[in-house]
């Protein structure tokens, strides 16, 4: 192995990127599986963890790997991946894709008044 | 502050609203109780520790006027607003944050009263 | 200016239909402005491709959480603003955050604007920062003097500061943040000075008194009567936000949107 940091605080160096990121795209896949199928949320985020799995699996290479997603080092990839699951699973209980809870007040974003 | 907020929510009494915390006025009334209860157990502690030139009693009877001021306030979100600020204040002065001259605010030892009378004003000097 | 200042409301109905629409009235009118040549004097060029980008994300967001958001614009100087309902301040603020394509992770600042004539007369502005994709997004929410607002520092410890010093100015309740109280008045201070109704003058003022041995604080007195001006100009202020003497016409569904002059 012939990095040895990420340069970035905080962020150590993983040594199987591939296998932890397989992890946690299906971990995000299974938590969208739960969400309505016209959600707009879980249209837009499966595409993304699919388009980004596809390159996983495909590209043996992290370095050829991190220019195919092209979101900075795969490291960061990884903590983008942890958020977006956090995110996933608690987007099932707010259910953002709902209509809206109540119309602003007339005349509330009018500006200047 | 609380009177335009008060009408408004009085004239569209139908609607919902966000409770502060209290979700009736039995429950905001406790809360004042409790906070009058920790007022006035910590006023010796202030007085000794702020040494200030009262008695324990004219403290606690400034606490009991300061609560009585705001007696005719029924919205319970009105009252868990003044007893946000009332904790606020209360904690301020447990931790010293206060200084003698601020504890000593309350109390309005500087003031006179202001001419009423024509007379008076008189002497006062200048007629505003 | 006025013109690039776009507005994609969100009304109940039809709402998908609403934005496709606005996207390519967009377009169309970006496409019209670039070909025509500009006889004014410009103050700032326009920057079309920045303004096209925000207002797809715009878009996107609102397609994302149609719960919450309620209105998006791109300002004419190409800031993305996002309009939520209050109680969406933690789910937008978290989705902003951790959504891979947001990565809104800075909060650069949380401030509040009071309009006393309004129903709901405090807004509150969050101005997020995204490092890896270098742009700005402004979320605005709304409240009044008695509703609490979900306090955002679970999502940002940023935040912390910024809501009590929003709390002591202003007087806004922030529920569940873990340490509110004053932070730039004077302990014992009554009132929230940036509040419109707050006199310039305030209310109270100190000076030292010799004979108690310590600062005491009287109800302030003018010497002179507090003197109002007439600074009203004769000229009109917000040309570019002139309303529209009649409303245009509105588009069916099929119709083709009309050819700009």
């Amino acid at each position: 192995m012939s990095l040895q940091t990420t340069g970035l605080v905080g962020l150590a160096v993983s040594h199987n990127p591939h296998e932890r990121l397989r992890i946690l795209y299906s971990k995000i896949l299974t938590s969208l599986q739960t969400m309505p199928q016209d959600a707009a949320y879980r249209k837009y985020t499966e595409q993304l963890v699919n388009e980004r799995f596809n390159h996983v699996k495909s590209e043996p290479d992290v370095d050829k790997l991190e220019k195919k997603i092209n979101c900075g080092q795969i490291e960061e990839v990884i903590f983008q991946a942890e958020c977006e699951l956090a995110l996933s699973r608690k987007m099932s209980d707010w259910k953002p894709w709902e209509p809206l809870i109540e119309e602003p007040p007339p005349n509330q974003w009018k500006w200047p008044i | 502050m609380a009177s335009t907020a008060a009408t408004r929510t009085a004239a569209g009494a139908a609607k919902v609203v966000k409770p502060i915390f209290s979700r009736d006025l039995d429950e905001a009334k406790r809360r004042v109780r409790e906070l009058y209860r920790a007022w006035y157990r910590e006023v010796p502690n202030t007085v000794a520790t702020f040494q200030l030139d009262i008695t324990t009693r004219q403290g606690r009877d400034k606490v009991r006027e300061m609560f009585d001021k705001n007696k005719h306030v029924t919205d319970p979100r009105v009252i868990d607003m003044l007893v946000i600020k009332g904790k606020m204040e209360l904690q301020e002065t447990i931790h010293v944050w206060k200084q003698k001259t601020h504890v000593m605010r309350y109390f309005y030892e500087s003031e006179e009263p202001r001419p009423t009378d024509f007379v008076s004003k008189f002497y006062k000097g200048h007629d505003p | 200016m006025a013109a690039s200042l776009v507005r994609l409301v969100r009304g109940g109905l039809g709402r998908s239909l609403n934005i496709s629409r606005s996207s390519c009235l967009l377009q169309q009118q970006i496409r019209a402005q670039s070909s025509t040549t500009e006889s004014r004097p410009t103050v700032r060029p326009k920057d079309g491709v920045a303004h096209n980008q925000l207002a797809a994300f715009g878009e996107y967001v609102a397609e994302m959480m149609p719960k919450y958001v309620q209105q998006v614009q791109v300002t004419c100087y190409n800031e993305l603003e996002v309009m939520i309902h209050p109680d969406g301040v933690i789910p937008v603020l978290t989705f902003m955050r951790d959504h891979t394509n947001a990565q809104f992770r800075n909060m650069i600042d949380l401030t509040a604007v009071d309009i006393p004539t309004r129903q709901n007369r405090f807004e509150i502005v969050y101005n997020l920062l995204s490092l890896r994709f270098n742009s700005r997004i402004r979320v605005k929410t709304y409240t009044d003097e008695l509703t609490p607002v979900d306090s955002a520092v679970p999502v940002h410890m940023a935040a912390n500061w910024y809501e009590r010093e929003v709390w002591d100015m202003y007087g806004v309740f922030f529920a569940n943040h873990p340490d509110l109280r004053r932070i730039l008045t004077d302990y014992g201070f009554e009132g929230h000075p940036f509040r419109k109704d707050f006199p310039l003058s305030g209310y109270v003022e100190v000076r030292y008194d010799d004979e108690l041995k310590r600062v005491v604080a009287e109800p302030v007195e003018l010497s002179q009567e507090f003197r109002k001006f007439d600074l009203n100009t004769p000229w009109e202020v917000f040309p570019a936000y002139r309303e529209p003497k009649e409303a245009p016409p509105k588009l069916e569904a099929g119709d083709a949107p009309p050819e700009k002059k």
